[in-house]
């Protein structure tokens, strides 16, 4: 019996460091492991890991263990491995969750290796550094910067025999709308979204959270005001179509099939809007409004790389990111899939490479960049809640449940009552 | 060793795999969400303790949970009952042994198979689209038919309602064995009696079935409330929130908005109300379950 | 058999066959549309979605998707999920069998709250248990294998214990009381008298448990960290992207060869569950 148990304690043993020993599986001389976790497709996934074993094969000494998901499973998972105290070295990072990640301590200040050299901000244009800036610290780049855009199917707009001019007011873009319809039939998507929202507060000079933080409704009464009356209008496509065609999805967007001849999204979603509506698109700037205090295009920094606070190799993967953003060897191999890179060299010289549709968006964002303000900081914790409640209150205002102050002042109080709930 | 055989340390010896697995993997984590449903719990911070705050604020002050408690009830009231008809109906149907029956059975059950896949979504809402087969159907017997089942908040439910009898496979595969498990000899005698066969499913296929429609029931019941993939990938909740399941809103508190205590607030409200239900049934249950065991 | 009455019942038989086709092509229309639209061009499934039959067939979609991701291709992925939906079934269709005796058979004390903690454990959603199981997990260092998603397969699953119970209620108690006059325990009841009588039960458990374990991805999202130890439920997952865009094409292909092993679990079990039910005399 004795015997027994001793054979069932050493198999335990043996079983337990066999499990815990997989972590330091390769355990060399200075070999450091690096984990490194992203969102992502087919595409990014591949050209991501080739640029990895790239990273290994000239830097023998590490090794980066990838792991990769979808976009919702994500954060899900992200947020799980953060309970437990188990964040991977290198993380996708998105501005949306940047500031929850960061004001909890779970993301390492990076500016000391910016000021240590060890990464390179020398060609990256200081407001994408800033968009991700807390306090004077850094906790994020970003490997691809993207805009607010405006997309439209060119040939029913040539149909229609109407200009789409580079950046159209919202008086133009309901007269050529109507315009549209009158000639084509196509439909007109207007975006209540809290994208428009925050580009209307913009438009204002000030910040969507700092107005309902002080009380202060203008743009969001604008913004209500805008929607209901293109909502309204004859050319409007109706609330069930769009409760069918559901715009935020690339796949059922209501400009896939022809039912809406313009669409809103972020350029780097371009590409596949193009391809899933499989005919020839244009973009153009988001509308703006006739009088403004400030231009509100804005380059807006996407899929940050962070360093987990908890991680033994900051330094190297500090390394590892300074690579990633900064060197073009790499970046020919990701080919700006997470958007155009923020390094200037590294963009000019990958741009050629690049295909016919591509172009477009490498000089839509040229274009924006020109007018482009510098982008908001970062929205406080809440903005999930706040977002679904502009959605609602949106699609109620569409079906005529309330009207514009209605609409107004509920969202006020409530987005106020999320925001402070949030903060506490 | 003669201890072993008594019936009541049997029993225990019976189901320690269920104590050890419930005390090594659930009942710790059950509780701790027990726990965080009485804090302010982000995730990635530490929980602090709030009281009954996340139960006060659920009850009084969030509009959208009444909201979402109702259109979850309504789902369960119509999806559970005509679901097990169907399972049932179709289980009689294909209990008849013929040479295709294998294959029958197969294609009855492959909906199931399929689960709330992505294709199953896209298909769905192309079908019931304005210009969708449902409405070209219709047209061509002759009904004017141009609705919009998933933009209005009056049908939309309805179209994840089909969706879920649709997907009757577990039930009735649990009826198929419900129906072979009934004793040959009761329908020999009942034959001897000269019952016909509407006589013999109520005096005695419906009776002796009635355990397994009793597990049907309260499993379908306990799906039903938890219903989330079809809501969330096919309507996204909307329109007008007509179809944001009770689930749905669970999950975008816990980690859309980051409020994992508010979320377990919910969850354990939700098991109260399933639980109570399943309590009633179980307490009716000697009214019109019928064990052979216990017979 | 008079002529008349042979014609009544071929005429029965011909209408039978006909309306359970009919209804089969019903049920069967969706996985229809899936495999063939897995031939269409990827970009094409959304512009031509009320069409059925593709206008070219193309195998391109089964070539990319097979490929999977950064070098890990589908064989992989199967694989993985064939360890870890096998295993977890046998383990859960045998631990949920003696359990589901051990609540249909003995009286103890406690059994209800026992029973009732298990019914509560099938209500609470595994999302809101799956941070602090996680937590557990990895204090075990069992994060990053199969042994979180594998292990409490083997101590029983409340669907299977409570399907278990109501099919043992079912079976006379005439059987277990000669059984123990002869001498038998209640370990021997089980083994010789119960167990082979809920085969249908068993096997219900079994396609149950294997489809389930074969489509839950969140288990393998939450604990499994390598690419190379994900199923395919995991994997399918990654075809879609709603930052940057998705292939269908890819995930329709891939999602319809991972049906086929549960369907053949299906159709190969389902034998065993209504065999020799023509000599039960029920007729339709």
């Amino acid at each position: 019996m004795k015997k027994r148990i001793l054979t069932a304690v050493l198999a335990s043993c043996i079983l337990t460091t066999a499990i815990s020993s997989m972590a330091f599986a390769s355990g060399g001389e200075e070999k450091v492991t690096l984990s490194f976790c992203w969102w992502g497709n087919q595409t990014r996934n591949d050209l991501t890991k080739k640029a990895v074993d790239l990273y290994m094969e000239q830097n023998p000494n590490v090794e980066i263990k990838v792991e990769f998901t979808d976009w919702t499973g994500y954060w899900d998972k992200l947020s799980t491995m953060a309970a437990g105290g188990n964040l991977p070295d290198i993380m996708q990072q998105d501005a949306s969750y940047l500031n929850s990640y960061q004001s909890s301590g779970q993301l390492a200040n990076l500016t000391e290796f910016i000021d240590s050299g060890v990464i390179d901000t020398s060609k990256i244009n200081a407001s994408v550094i800033d968009s991700s800036t807390i306090d004077g610290k850094c906790y994020g780049i970003s490997s691809g910067v993207t805009a607010l855009m405006m997309d439209y199917d060119k040939a029913i707009v040539e149909e229609a025999g109407v200009t789409i001019p580079d950046q159209m007011t919202f008086d133009e873009f309901y007269d050529i709308s109507a315009e549209i319809y009158e000639k084509t039939g196509a439909m007109t998507y207007f975006d209540g979204g809290l994208n428009t929202l925050r580009y209307l507060s913009r438009a204002n000079g000030t910040n969507l959270y700092d107005e309902i933080n002080a009380g202060d409704s203008t743009s969001v009464a604008e913004h209500f005001a805008l929607v209901d009356k293109f909502a309204k209008a004859e050319f409007a496509i109706t609330p069930e179509l769009l409760a069918e065609k559901n715009p935020y999805v690339v796949e059922t967007k209501p400009i896939n099939d022809g039912t809406t001849w313009n669409d809103f999204s972020f350029c780097n979603q371009f590409i596949s809007i193009s391809s899933t509506a499989g005919r020839e698109l244009e973009m153009t700037m988001y509308p703006m409004p006739e009088e403004m205090e400030a231009q509100p295009m804005y380059l807006q920094p996407a899929a940050f790389l962070s360093i987990a606070e908890t991680s033994e190799n900051k330094e190297e993967a500090a390394k590892f990111i300074d690579w990633f953003i900064n060197s073009i060897e790499c970046n020919e191999i990701l080919m700006a899939e997470r958007g155009i890179p923020v390094n200037s060299e590294v963009s000019e010289a990958i741009k050629p490479n690049a295909d016919e549709v591509f172009q477009k968006v490498f000089d839509y964002v040229a274009a924006v960049s020109e007018v482009a303000e510098s982008v908001d900081p970062l929205e406080p914790e809440g903005r999930a809640e706040v977002d679904a409640l502009c959605n609602t209150t949106v699609e109620n205002l569409r079906y005529g449940d309330i009207t514009v102050e209605e609409a107004t002042d509920s969202f006020m109080t409530e987005a106020k009552r999320i925001l402070d709930e949030a903060a506490k | 060793m003669r201890i072993l055989n008594k019936e009541k340390v049997a029993g225990y010896v019976f189901i320690l795999p269920f104590l050890i697995g419930f005390f090594a993997f659930l009942a710790l984590p059950m509780a701790l969400s027990f726990g965080f449903s009485f804090t302010r719990y982000n995730i990635l911070e530490s929980p602090v303790w709030i009281g009954l705050e996340n139960y006060v604020t659920m009850l009084t002050q969030d509009s959208k949970f009444w909201k979402v408690l109702g259109v979850t009830l309504y789902y369960v009231v119509f999806s559970v009952p005509l679901r097990l008809i169907m399972a049932l109906a179709v289980a009689l149907l294909l209990v008849k042994n013929t040479k295709l029956s294998g294959l029958y059975r197969a294609l009855y059950y492959l909906p199931s198979i399929m689960g709330s896949s992505v294709a199953v979504a896209i298909l769905w809402k192309r079908m019931f689209a304005s210009d969708g087969v449902i409405n070209t159907l219709l047209q061509s017997i002759g009904i004017p038919c141009e609705i919009s089942w998933l933009g209005r908040s009056d049908t939309a439910i309805w179209v994840l309602i089909l969706l879920a009898v649709w997907q009757f496979g577990s039930s009735m595969l649990i009826f198929l064995s419900g129906l072979k498990q009934i004793p040959v000899n009761l329908y020999e005698a009942a034959i001897l009696d000269g019952a016909n066969a509407v006589q013999k499913f109520f005096r005695i296929t419906l009776p002796m079935l009635t355990p397994s429609i009793f597990f049907n029931l309260i499993n379908q019941l306990i799906t039903g409330f938890m219903t989330f993939t079809q809501s969330y990938i096919i309507t996204q909740g909307g329109p007008r929130d007509s179809t944001r399941f009770y689930a749905v809103y669970m999950y975008q508190n816990s980690f859309t908005y980051n409020k994992l205590g508010y979320g377990c607030a919910m969850a354990w409200f939700m098991i109260l109300l399933i639980g109570l239900v399943t309590l009633i049934l179980f307490k009716t249950q000697k009214r019109w379950v019928y064990y052979e065991s216990e017979g | 058999m008079s002529p008349k009455a042979k014609g009544r019942k071929r005429g029965r038989s011909v209408l039978y066959h006909a309306v359970t086709l009919a209804g089969a092509c019903v049920m069967v229309y969706p996985l229809v549309w899936m495999i063939l639209s897995s031939f269409k061009e990827s970009g094409d499934i959304f512009q031509t979605a009320a069409q059925l039959i593709p206008s070219t067939f193309t195998l391109e979609n089964y070539k990319n998707g097979w490929q999977g991701f950064a070098g890990y291709d589908f064989g992989i992925f199967f694989k993985n999920s064939f360890v870890i939906a096998g295993i977890s079934t046998v383990g859960a269709v045998i631990s949920s069998a003696v359990i589901g005796f051990g609540f249909a058979r003995c009286q103890f004390p406690l059994k209800g709250l026992w029973f009732a903690c298990m019914l509560v454990s099938m209500m609470l959603p595994f999302q809101m248990i799956m941070i602090p199981q996680y937590i557990l997990f990895n204090k075990m260092k069992w994060v990053g294998t199969y042994l979180p998603i594998i292990v409490p397969q083997f101590f029983g699953q409340g669907f299977f214990i409570f399907l278990n119970v109501q099919f043992i209620k079912g079976i006379p108690k005439d059987l277990d009381e000669a059984a123990k006059m002869d001498g038998c325990s209640l370990y021997g009841i089980f083994w010789r008298i119960i167990l082979p009588l809920i085969k249908p039960s068993l096997v219900t458990s079994a396609i149950f448990s294997f489809m389930w374990r074969w489509d839950d991805f969140l288990s393998a999202l939450i604990y499994l960290n390598d690419p190379l130890t994900y199923p395919v439920s995991y994997a399918l997952k990654m075809f879609s992207d709603p930052t940057v865009g998705s292939d269908w094409g890819a995930m329709f292909a891939m999602a319809a060869l991972s049906l086929i092993p549960i369907f053949l679990i299906f159709v190969t079990m389902q034998k065993y569950l209504v065999e020799g039910i023509a000599s039960t005399g029920i007729k339709g």
